[in-house]
């Protein structure tokens, strides 16, 4: 039976593996080249396969040698803050910057789990116009600043 | 000669840096550092990558010295809620915790932010002056190093980065390595091939730093500080005289001496320079104390030394960027990366070609050591009355120009995807003990180097070992290996994971 000793280096170990895994199989399709002509794919697919190779053994330490857990991870915090973001991407060409603020800060103020409707307001009020001023105006930024526009 | 030239040198960079406009934005960037050094939850990192995209539009040695101010200004600020609070608003800053709240707590809260505000400002100016001194040989001998050594340049940059880092180093050698694959996405220069860029067609000039530096270290933050409930506490005491008495200066002034040599040869070196000083200053005002045991219980020279020390590192740490135009830690990367998006290819012909970048430079963190002094001291009741602000409140606004910095980079929004994308990458990586710095360098470095790279290999006809038939190349990459080989052995092993961890 396989145990996880160490929980961090675990996780790490098989992060690492999946990150060279992505770029090793992008990077089959790329030409390789010689030493004396180097390829697109000569210096990445080097540069992934130690990655790999660091990867399994971090991954197979863990099971030997005890190491710490990795602890609670914010699944709630991640989701909207991430999510704000997103958003914010998401309706920034399209609604414009005054929208995908309030956007952005409603769903973003969610995750401090003291979500208060007046802070809320007087945030999307301040925040907004100060960003449109110092970007829009001071600094001369091409946004768009509501859907109209 | 020398001495002519240098000062012919410094009165051109006196020109550039007392020019109304430089001399507002180096008070912009001190007073916007000691903010973020106040406050704990914002980092340099984070603010200055934020600020990065506005740089664009000023001229590039205003942007500098505004960058560098924050970066600075942060010391200096990180060290007030060390001793007011025992609350490190930086973490080269946690060492002063040990002996400066000790003293706040004895109602010596003054003495001690004065002496450390003194030790910084000495500190500062002497770093300053060694940049000065040291830079131009520097970038003399670096001048005239060809591919093959610029590779290995960085091979010890990076692998020094590595050793001196606080995490494991098989893991912390990880971070580099996926920092340097992501920085090749994008276009290869040499072939013209697209590389990793899934079909986006954002991704065809490579992904942009500032979303990845905001990712990493603002977004991720942001995660992490949520989830700990924040706990606070204002030291509710009116500070009244800041002048340290006769004995506090006869005490200080060694430990200063000492800090400031400690920091300034760490600063040189990669890694995380700043804890590192501050925490070798502590060991060694401790080991040569007459009362070591006394150490932890308000002893002036715990502050003075460490505090030295983290701010003439703080000074030397851009030595390695502006003179090789190698970064050797995570601000010095966005710093180099600030001068590339203002079209200055860094390197050691940046003196010689833009002398009044690099001496405007020089001349205004000197004036901006002395204008921290003012900032702190006066106004410490205004920085104190800052740490009231609950961190619910503070959040969303930097959750808000984060978003508007990495989306005005390129008006795109793929780089608010790609900005939530590191931040979800950084903090996992957080989470499994991984440690972030190190992947914003191979980051920044990862096209220079395969550059390097290839041409080295192209003039020796494929043949690596060019790299260790030319000396300076060779013997680089002879004390990389070296480094490598020292962590490993068990005893140094032990002795690098005390200083590390518990400087943590």
């Amino acid at each position: 039976m396989i145990t996880i000793k160490a929980p961090k280096d675990f996780c790490a170990g098989l992060s690492f593996i999946l990150i060279s895994g992505v770029f090793l199989y992008v990077a089959q399709d790329y030409p390789r080249g010689s030493a004396l002509q180097m390829g697109p794919a000569y210096f990445p697919t080097t540069l992934a396969g130690l990655l790999f190779l660091i990867g399994c053994v971090v991954l197979l330490r863990s099971l030997v040698i005890a190491g710490e857990r990795v602890g609670a991870l914010a699944k709630r915090e991640m989701v909207l803050i991430l999510g704000a973001l997103v958003v914010f991407g998401a309706l920034i060409n399209t609604a414009g910057l005054i929208v995908s603020c309030a956007a952005l800060l409603v769903i973003g103020s969610l995750a401090s789990g003291e979500f208060r409707w007046r802070e809320v307001a007087v945030f999307i009020v301040a925040l907004t116009t100060a960003a449109i001023l110092i970007f829009y105006y001071a600094l001369g930024l091409p946004f768009k600043l509501g859907p109209w526009s | 000669m020398m001495d002519a030239t240098l000062l012919d040198n410094l009165l051109l960079g006196l020109s550039t840096a007392v020019s109304l406009s430089n001399l507002f934005y180096a008070f912009a960037g001190c007073l916007l550092g000691t903010l973020i050094g106040v406050l704990p939850g914002l980092g340099p990192l984070a603010t200055i990558a934020i600020l990065l995209p506005i740089t664009f539009n000023l001229d590039p040695t205003s942007a500098l010295i505004m960058l560098a101010g924050i970066y600075y200004g942060a010391q200096y600020g990180g060290s007030t809620t060390s001793i007011l609070m025992n609350l490190p608003g930086e973490s080269s800053s946690v060492v002063t915790c040990l002996d400066g709240y000790q003293m706040a707590r004895q109602g010596r809260a003054g003495p001690a932010l004065a002496i450390a505000a003194l030790g910084s400002f000495f500190a500062g100016c002497v770093g300053t002056l060694i940049i000065a001194l040291f830079g131009p040989p520097l970038a003399e001998i670096a001048l005239k190093f060809q591919a093959p050594e610029n590779f290995s340049l960085m091979v010890m940059g990076l692998v020094m980065a590595v050793v001196l880092a606080h995490g494991d180093l098989l893991k912390t050698i990880a971070m580099v390595l996926i920092g340097l694959l992501f920085g090749l996405v994008g276009t290869d220069v040499n072939s013209g091939a697209e590389r990793f860029t899934l079909g986006v067609p954002q991704l065809v000039d490579g992904i942009e730093m500032v979303g990845v530096a905001l990712g990493l270290f603002g977004i991720s933050e942001i995660i992490n500080n949520l989830h700990i409930k924040e706990q606070r506490e204002a030291l509710d005491r009116k500070i009244t005289h800041f002048m340290p008495t006769r004995e506090d200066m006869r005490r200080s002034w060694k430990p200063v001496l000492r800090g400031t040599a400690i920091g300034s040869v760490f600063g040189i070196l990669p890694g995380s320079h700043a804890i590192i000083s501050s925490f070798a200053s502590y060991t060694v005002e401790k080991r040569l104390s007459k009362h070591p045991e006394k150490f932890g219980t308000g002893m002036i020279e715990g502050v003075a030394g460490p505090e030295a020390a983290n701010n003439a590192a703080a000074q030397t740490y851009f030595i390695p960027m502006l003179t090789l135009g190698i970064p050797t830690g995570a601000v010095m990367a966005l710093m180099l990366g600030a001068m590339t998006m203002q079209g200055i290819v860094p390197g050691p012909q940046v003196m010689s070609q833009k002398p009044e970048l690099f001496w405007g430079l020089i001349v205004s963190m000197w004036i901006g050591n002395a204008m921290l002094v003012v900032l702190n001291l006066p106004l410490v009741g205004i920085w104190v009355k800052l740490l009231t602000i609950p961190y619910r409140l503070l959040f969303p606004a930097i959750l808000l120009f984060a978003c508007i910095g990495s989306y005005s980079a390129n008006n795109s929004a793929v780089d608010i995807y790609l900005c939530a994308l590191f931040g979800l990458m950084g903090y996992l990586f957080i989470k499994f003990g991984c440690e972030l710095a190190p992947l914003l360098l191979g980051f920044v470095l990862g096209p220079m180097m395969e550059e390097n790279l290839r041409r080295a290999l192209f003039i020796s006809e494929g043949d690596p070992s060019v790299l260790i038939q030319r000396p300076i190349s060779a013997s680089m990459l002879a004390i990389s290996a070296a480094a490598l080989v020292l962590v490993v052995l068990p005893a140094v092993r032990r002795k690098r994971s005390e200083v590390l961890v518990a400087s943590d």
